[in-house]
């Protein structure tokens, strides 16, 4: 027999969501464009996950799962549930992309000559740092009203922002150049960051999710 | 007296425009209730509170003996909900949503909402925008018993519905209360009450004004010479303005 926090997932999946979230995953594919701010395929990611909340607010779905014999928890806990999954997805396409973009393509012209910052496991940890973002301050922000959804995607995108451009000036800053490498450089290094961006990830997520869950008891539908 | 499936203690809501003050009323199994106010009274605004849809600023829900907040899944296992709001997932197939819904609930009964579906005339390859608004409350309904409630909680189910649909949702109601389902549902079309309502709680401008048994209601209000029928007596007390101190039940 399914749990209830299972039962929620399978209707986030087949009522509340629209198909442009899992078509965004495709987005994943941008690490493949030469000379282009990788991260914009995470910011798109995230895009295909808030066309789904907005789904969910013009759906009723909210009202919907608040009466069906749950806890108002229960519907906050699906919800980043529903994330995270699109999340996890997104990190592993990213993963295998920059694998075969390091490996197989590192000496490719176009990407060997590029400016940009190339994926990396560096990448990899600005992805998932972008994707805890998404998580507190649009999540979050929308459990504030389980309604308003402009202010936390405007917050999200100023984020965003400030994370793509700051992920692409690292590369040129002074130290920093070996991250242009497109077949990697210091990976003890990068891997270290992205472990420890890992650990930011869940702990912020899980704050998060806490605070939603809060804030959803309080707010009146 | 029957067994006491729900009891409203005190309940308040304090908006900054409105603020909705001890209500209290009971309701016994197999009875149908009228929540009758005029709009903005404050009926959604009870309904909402009673469904833990809404925090409360004070008061206590109880449902078949335990509070709401204490006991929101089991409580919501057994009663089912209906509103005037357009419909969930508009663009989904009724039988999708049913299946969904339905694997909630653990008296769920697929077969039974298939039964219903027929009474209702309602075809679960229809998407939800393509049903009319009685439509959808009748298929809200099919659901609600589907999984056994044994109360439903309608909010204003009859309104935006033409007369000969309204006359079937009541006769179904009827035909509910005989099965020993218990109705609540919210109103401002007193002729509907007239028709099938056993209890009725008045509401106005957030404050309980009444909550008896219609007969006994409709026989004192004819004393107190405020009219004979539940319009008159609405109109009465509305216009007057000082409701208060002309209905004590």
């Amino acid at each position: 027999m399914k749990s209830i926090s299972s039962k929620l997932f399978v209707k986030e999946l087949q009522l509340a969501q629209i198909v442009l979230t899992p078509l965004f995953l495709l987005a994943t594919l941008m690490v493949f464009i030469p000379n282009y701010p990788l991260l914009v395929g995470a910011f798109m990611v995230c895009l295909g996950i808030f066309y789904s909340f907005q789904n969910t607010r013009e759906q009723q779905d909210i009202i919907y799962s608040v009466l069906l014999p749950v806890a108002k928890r229960d519907i906050v806990s699906a919800k980043y549930r529903f994330v995270c999954f699109y999340e996890i997805i997104a990190f592993v396409l990213f993963g295998i992309w920059t694998v075969i973009r390091m490996t197989l393509m590192s000496a490719v012209r176009p990407y060997a000559e590029g400016s940009l910052l190339p994926p990396s496991p560096l990448f990899l940890a600005f992805v998932l740092f972008l994707f805890l973002c998404f998580n507190v301050l649009f999540v979050g922000g929308f459990f504030r009203t389980a309604w308003a959804l402009g202010k936390p995607l405007i917050f999200f995108s100023i984020a965003a922002l400030f994370t793509i451009v700051s992920a692409e000036t690292l590369p040129h800053l002074p130290g920093c150049g070996f991250l242009k490498n497109p077949a990697g450089e210091r990976l003890g290094l990068q891997f270290s960051v992205l472990f420890l961006v890992f650990v930011f990830y869940v702990g912020g997520t899980l704050l998060s999710w806490k605070k939603s869950v809060d804030r959803f008891e309080r707010i009146d539908l | 007296m029957s067994e006491i499936i729900l009891e409203v203690k005190n309940l308040c809501k304090d908006y900054e425009n409105f603020r909705l003050q001890d209500i209290s009323f009971q309701m016994a199994r197999g009875r149908i209730m009228g929540l009758v106010g005029r709009n903005g009274a404050g009926k959604t605004t009870t309904m909402k509170a009673m469904l833990n849809m809404i925090s409360r600023s004070s008061g206590e829900v109880r449902y078949f003996g335990m509070d709401i907040r204490e006991h929101e899944r089991e409580i919501k296992q057994r009663i089912g909900y209906a509103g005037s709001q357009k419909g969930w997932y508009q663009r989904k197939r009724i039988g999708d949503i049913a299946r969904i819904t339905l694997g909630f609930y653990e008296k769920s009964d697929p077969q039974a909402f298939e039964k219903y579906l027929g009474l209702f005339s309602i075809d679960p390859k229809k998407r939800v925008l393509e049903l009319s608004e009685g439509m959808k409350v009748k298929f809200s309904i099919a659901l609600a018993l589907s999984h056994h409630a044994e109360l439903l909680i309608l909010d204003e189910p009859t309104s935006g519905l033409d007369p000969v649909s309204r006359e079937e949702l009541l006769d179904l109601f009827r035909w509910l209360r005989d099965e020993g389902v218990s109705i609540l549902f919210s109103t401002h079309i007193t002729s509907d009450l007239d028709k099938c309502a056993d209890d009725i709680t008045y509401i106005a401008k957030g404050q309980l004004l009444a909550s008896a048994p219609m007969d006994r209601y409709l026989a004192e209000c004819r004393e107190k010479g405020l009219g004979s029928t539940l319009e008159e007596i609405m109109i009465s007390c509305e216009k007057e303005g000082n409701f208060r101190e002309k209905h004590l039940f």
